[in-house]
């Protein structure tokens, strides 16, 4: 009830959004203009034809209304969709399907990574205050939200794609380059750890040396060259992730959620055997297989968590649950991994793309077309994260230091709660709250970043749609643009209002 | 030795910080103190407290040094409007290219191989057809910072406007001004000044910051909105209402001195966010166009040579992040200057 | 570090009857002692002494009244006991319960102090619980943290514990989120959060100071009720020397971070051997005299940063002398028994007949 009244107030506001932007358009220029220093002798019919399917000889508020009907016919199902011509004649409905898609997945998948990226740093930074790591973050902050998107995209694009692919037909790593990564990953493990002077420093001098063994050893065997995670790795990492989750969600002291997330490391750590080779298989690999095998995954989850659980039974079905998906999607990156060395091949080396959303006409078997996909979206995704990954942190660090502060977080502790129950179930619950608006208005800021990336990259994507629109002075095509950026707009925002509800009780309409 | 003296130094106006206040101030006017204890508190205006707190924030202070180098810079090296500057070449005028166009700044000091601190005759370089990129860095800076400002101070006055009238009138104008507020809102503000970008196309950068500012205050609508309708419950409004003020006075008067912080903030991250508009807009060929030039313009322009001529790139876009930079530096000293959060403990 | 368990009746039904708990055995001797605690904070301005050497001892069953103006160190030093203060903090000297010293356990060992056997309530209930999740579920956490029971006999005795405050409906209460609750009704939660484990001391802070007259009344009568139920002691801390003077048998005067005068409660409203104590006894306004104005103690406290030598009331004090500004003085002896007071002029204030009187202005003093 609440749903619906929002949803027809939304409704009714992308109506006369849209009228809005159909008249700016329409109006921003001469649609004609390119036809008439045309020197071929059928100007004239041209001209005539694009009179006809654009509906020049209309009055623009009469055009918006053909259009809108036109749009209108989407609604029904069965009927077809209608949302007029471009400039050159093609069917806007059909041009949109194929752009939709890309740009969707760029944008999900970027407002997602950015999301969980800049939250998590940005809570780090509060809980660690003054420290390193929070100037660090801080100012990195400050410094994306001020480069311009389309900047650091085409640095990326220079820099990254090219020197990456050359780097990676002779993919060695020297002795320099080696160290100083090991420095830099041994002051980020100190950092991100925390705990005191002494400490950090143990932290830092271990991380240092355990990356640079690892970088020597990988550039020996040169794993970038066939990079694979392997049986042994995949079994550490799982349980690694295993006491990781345990110990955030629930406290190394609750052994009993300890033990599930265990035993699920265990079982999956032994289902690879099965699972990869399944999924390896041409015939197998399909999106529903993995769906159902993620769905089993939960099911084995709830089922040792019902086991061991003891008093938390729900706690430790979560964790042993997400030990379980991590631990999948640890296969998953393996099998791609494996793929890389086909899918170079027929790339002619440049495994990093940096034009279009994927190769077209790529004949490959689903790892490799997801491998294709991944590559297309690596840099652009990159750039778009960045900026919103900025905003995150910066309001996710504000939010949580203001949170920590509360009455209620000083009564969590005089409960005699441990700090990680009082940081993790109290403040940080709290904290996302704020979050959620802010992440309906980035979500903007995505799709605005979206459009300028995919002309950096040359996707052909609805950002190409949108440019090529405006400046052809072509209403259509920007409106097709409109009508899916501001419906997935409408729908992120009403998410991200259900979070909301779902996060503070405060508001719920009893 | 006692000596009677009159309570000392008034009670401070303004809140007093812990650095501003020493020991209070004792009475000493008992028959019986031997020794007197006169501290005083020296009472501060806010607008000097928050001055003070502004010029503490080292980031804002070297934002505004950057940000005011970055405008005299611009301006004077090769000037404005017919008005001379002291940089010899124009940015217009095309000539040979020299030395393929490479940068004749040096900064290298002549041991590592370089010339010392040599500035050349094209520190920055020189574009495809000869002209000094260091004027046509220069000169679209101007345009850009410009044209940010301009939509800064647009967006500021309509948004403060749209927001006091709804937030103070509440009712009809509140809902009518709210539901178009959301209309504009739903539209992306890329798309919103792509849009317009196009329509002003070949108007010149003065049209396109006009247009886009003109669209562009949504965001401090809603705020200032927001800072309206808790204002206007407070107690001092109902005080001046009885006192018999007119709503006008209410608002000018009373509630935006109060609101005021809060819009030079947004005021201030608006510019920072239109100076990246702007540069974006120009990128894609929607935003400032030929003959004009733009930050953005020379970027896009020029992307295709960036393996042999990188610096076409890197100078624009240092100059684009450095006033994005020192903008938002700026803005956040004084969010902390008009709110301060807790003091820093040295643990 | 081993607590002796508490030996417990089987778990209650929660249907409101309050179940009996056999009394702990307890080692001999006070049950609270706080041994010259100071705390100092380290600021951009310089050390904050907040509390200089302040000592007192509980008993069990004991209702002690720590009173004194905003900046005294009255609700940091009991922060300090609970250990709720910032790393930052530099706290020394000693606090014991039942004479093991709080302050040099382990962080673990603390924390499982912390909600069981010293618990505290704090001043402003609007903003003390947790909006997103229902009190049942604070109750029971406060519960599961200490004791490995299932959930639904944690929630079980959180229903008995808001029967016990005297919240009607407590089961369907549980479900209900501090939003749905009045002032009153929140602080009889935190309350019942803070017996829910029979804890030994209940720390109160300022505990009605945020709500209505009429409602104070009842809750401080609630807390006494709670006492007596779960008998434990009470640490009450407030400005309101009304609020003292109904509740507790003993009282600690505070200024300037350390303690000015200790005695029980009526003597030290009777006969006050501290001059600061008589200004705050003066300023009380009554309802028996006849107009004539307000008198509050005038000056201000002095900061805590920069202390002058000697004591730091001196410059406040009518009956200040030379001496008073050499040394601080401790706490002196009177001739009440078990009172002392940090005056070196306490025999003075004693022959007074009414103490109160020498912070008016016509006042002729000694």
């Amino acid at each position: 009830m609440f749903v619906v009244r929002r949803l027809a107030v939304s409704f009714i506001t992308l109506l006369l959004a849209t009228f809005v932007v159909y008249v700016l358009v329409a109006n921003a220029g001469d649609p004609l203009g390119d036809l008439r220093t045309d020197p071929s002798p059928n100007r004239d019919d041209k001209i005539r034809a694009r009179i006809d399917d654009l509906n020049l000889d209309q009055s623009v508020p009469q055009r918006y209304v053909t259009w809108i009907t036109g749009a209108g016919t989407c609604l029904v199902p069965g009927g077809g969709c209608d949302l007029g011509k471009n400039v050159r004649g093609q069917d806007v409905s059909t041009l949109v399907g194929q752009a939709a898609s890309s740009t969707l997945r760029l944008v999900l998948i970027a407002t997602i990574l950015a999301i969980m990226v800049g939250i998590a740093l940005g809570v780090v930074a509060a809980l660690r205050q003054y420290s390193g790591l929070d100037y660090t973050t801080t100012f990195s902050a400050f410094l994306f939200y001020s480069l311009p998107v389309f900047a650091f995209a085409v640095l990326l694009k220079q820099y990254f794609a090219i020197r990456a692919n050359d780097w990676l037909r002779d993919p060695r790593i020297d002795v320099s380059t080696a160290l100083a990564l090991a420095v830099l990953s041994g002051l980020a493990w100190g950092a991100l750890l925390g705990g005191d002077r002494r400490r950090r420093w143990i932290v830092r001098g271990v991380a240092a040396v355990l990356t640079f063994g690892v970088l020597q050893y990988l550039s020996a065997v040169e794993w970038f060259r066939r990079p694979s995670l392997g049986p042994v790795l995949i079994t550490v990492l799982a349980f690694a992730v295993a006491v990781g989750f345990a110990a955030l969600l629930a406290g190394l002291q609750r052994r009993n959620v300890l033990y599930g997330a265990l035993t699920m490391a265990a079982i999956g750590s032994v289902a690879q055997f099965a699972v990869i080779p399944f999924l390896e298989d041409r015939t197998w690999a399909t999106w529903t297989n993995i769906a159902l095998l993620g769905l089993l995954t939960i099911a084995v989850g709830v089922g040792v968590g019902w086991a061991f659980g003891g008093l938390d039974k729900g706690q430790a079905i979560r964790v042993a649950s997400l030990t379980g998906l991590v631990t999948g999607g640890f296969m998953v990156v393996d099998i791609m991994l494996r793929s890389v060395p086909d899918y170079s091949r027929s790339q002619r080396g440049r495994v990093f793309a940096t034009v279009g959303s994927n190769t077209p006409d790529f004949q490959g078997d689903f790892w490799q077309r997801m491998l294709d996909l991944s590559s297309h979206l690596v840099l652009p995704t990159i750039s778009i994260m960045l900026v919103s990954m900025a905003s995150y942190s910066r309001y996710a660090r504000a939010s949580m230091l203001e949170v920590l502060n509360q009455d209620y977080v000083r009564t969590a502790r005089a409960k005699g709660l441990t700090e990680r129950t009082v940081v993790v179930r109290h403040a940080f619950r709290n904290a996302l709250i704020p979050l959620t608006t802010l992440a309906a208005i980035d979500f903007g800021a995505v799709i605005g970043g979206a459009v300028i990336t995919e002309a950096v990259f040359a996707w052909r994507g609805m950002g190409r749609l949108f440019v090529e629109g405006l400046i052809q002075v072509d209403p259509n095509p920007v409106m097709g643009f409109f009508i899916v950026t501001s419906v997935a707009y409408v729908v992120f925002n009403m998410l991200a209002d259900i979070a909301y509800a779902y996060l503070d009780p405060r508001i719920r309409i009893s | 030795m006692s000596t009677t003296r009159p309570p000392s130094s008034p009670v401070p106006a303004a809140p007093v910080t812990p650095a501003d206040a020493g020991p209070v101030a004792a009475a000493a006017d008992r028959p019986g103190t031997q020794v007197e204890r006169e501290f005083t508190i020296r009472a501060m205006s806010s607008r000097e407290l928050i001055t003070r707190r502004f010029l503490r924030h080292r980031g804002a202070l070297g934002g505004m040094i950057v940000f005011l180098t970055t405008i005299v810079l611009a301006f004077s090296s090769i000037g404005v409007a017919g008005i001379p500057g002291w940089w010899g070449l124009d940015y217009a005028s095309p000539a040979t290219v020299v030395e393929g166009g490479r940068m004749s700044l040096d900064v290298m000091p002549s041991f590592l191989d370089g010339d010392g601190l040599a500035i050349g005759r094209h520190p920055f370089g020189q574009d495809d057809i000869g002209r000094d990129y260091f004027a046509l860095t220069m000169r679209g800076t101007q345009i850009s910072l410009m044209i940010c400002l301009l939509v800064g101070l647009l967006a500021t006055l309509i948004g403060v406007l749209i927001g006091a009238a709804a937030g103070f009138y509440r009712g009809k104008t509140e809902a009518v001004l709210m539901r178009i507020t959301d209309v504009l809102i739903t539209i992306p503000l890329l798309v919103i000044a792509a849009v317009l970008g196009a329509n002003a196309a070949g108007s010149g950068p003065v049209v396109l910051a006009a247009m886009i500012g003109l669209l562009y205050w949504t965001t401090l609508a809603r705020l200032v909105r927001g800072e309206f309708l808790s204002l206007r419950e407070k107690e001092f409004v109902e005080a001046a209402r009885a006192m018999g003020a007119s709503s006008g006075r209410i608002i000018v008067r009373h509630i935006l001195p109060n609101a005021l912080g809060t819009i030079i903030v947004s005021a201030t991250l608006t510019v920072a966010a239109a100076i990246i508009l702007e540069t974006s807009l120009s990128f894609l060929g929607l935003g400032v166009q030929a003959p004009d030039t733009s930050l953005g313009l020379l970027i896009s322009s020029y992307e295709g040579a960036f393996q042999t001529r990188p610096w076409l790139f890197y100078w624009p876009a240092l100059f684009i992040v450095a006033i994005a930079l020192s903008v938002n530096f700026i803005g956040d000293g004084l969010r902390d200057a008009f709110d301060p959060k807790q003091t820093r403990v040295r643990a | 570090m081993a607590v002796p368990d508490r030996e417990r009746e089987p778990a209650p039904t929660g249907d409101g009857t309050r179940s009996r708990r056999a009394p702990r055995q307890r080692a001999e001797g006070p049950l609270l002692q706080v041994e010259n605690l100071s705390v100092d904070f380290p600021t951009e301005d310089g050390i904050v002494h907040a509390v200089r050497g302040v000592s007192y001892t509980l008993t069990e069953r004991g209702v002690l009244g720590i009173v004194g103006e905003s900046g005294s160190g009255k609700s940091v030093a009991s922060m300090a006991v609970m250990g709720l203060l910032p790393k930052s903090a530099r706290i020394s000297g000693r606090v014991l319960l039942e004479g093991q010293d709080v302050l040099r356990m382990s962080a673990p060992a603390q924390r499982s102090i912390r909600g069981r056997r010293v618990a505290m309530i704090f001043q402003d209930p609007m903003t003390a619980l947790n909006p997103v999740y229902s009190i049942g579920d604070q109750l029971a956490e406060a519960v599961r943290s200490h004791e490995a029971v299932p959930k639904r006999v944690a929630l079980s005795r959180a229903a008995e514990m808001l029967d016990l405050v005297g919240i009607p409906r407590p089961k369907e209460r549980l479900n209900s989120y501090p939003h749905e609750f009045s002032g009153g009704m929140r602080q009889r939660v935190m309350i019942a959060m803070a017996i829910i484990n029979d804890p030994d001391v209940i720390i109160a802070d300022e505990p009605t100071t945020a709500l209505d007259v009429t409602v104070q009344a009842q809750i401080l009568e609630t807390l006494v009720e709670v006492k007596n139920a779960v008998n434990a002691a009470i640490v009450l801390i407030t400005h309101d020397l009304g609020v003292v003077a109904g509740l507790a048998d003993h009282v600690l005067v505070m200024y300037a971070g350390r303690a000015v005068e200790l005695g029980s409660t009526r003597e030290v409203f009777t006969a006050p051997r501290m001059p600061y104590t008589a200004g705050l006894l003066g300023s009380i306004p009554n309802l028996d005299t006849q107009g004539g104005r307000l008198r509050p103690i005038p000056g201000a406290p002095p900061s805590l940063i920069n202390l002058p030598p000697g004591c730091p009331f001196s410059p406040r004090c009518p009956l200040a002398i030379d001496e008073c500004q050499r040394t601080e003085p401790d706490l002196y002896e009177t001739d009440l028994r078990m009172h002392t007071a940090a005056c070196i002029r306490w025999d003075t204030m004693a022959d007074l007949p009414d103490p109160r009187t020498i912070f008016r202005p016509t006042a002729v003093v000694p």
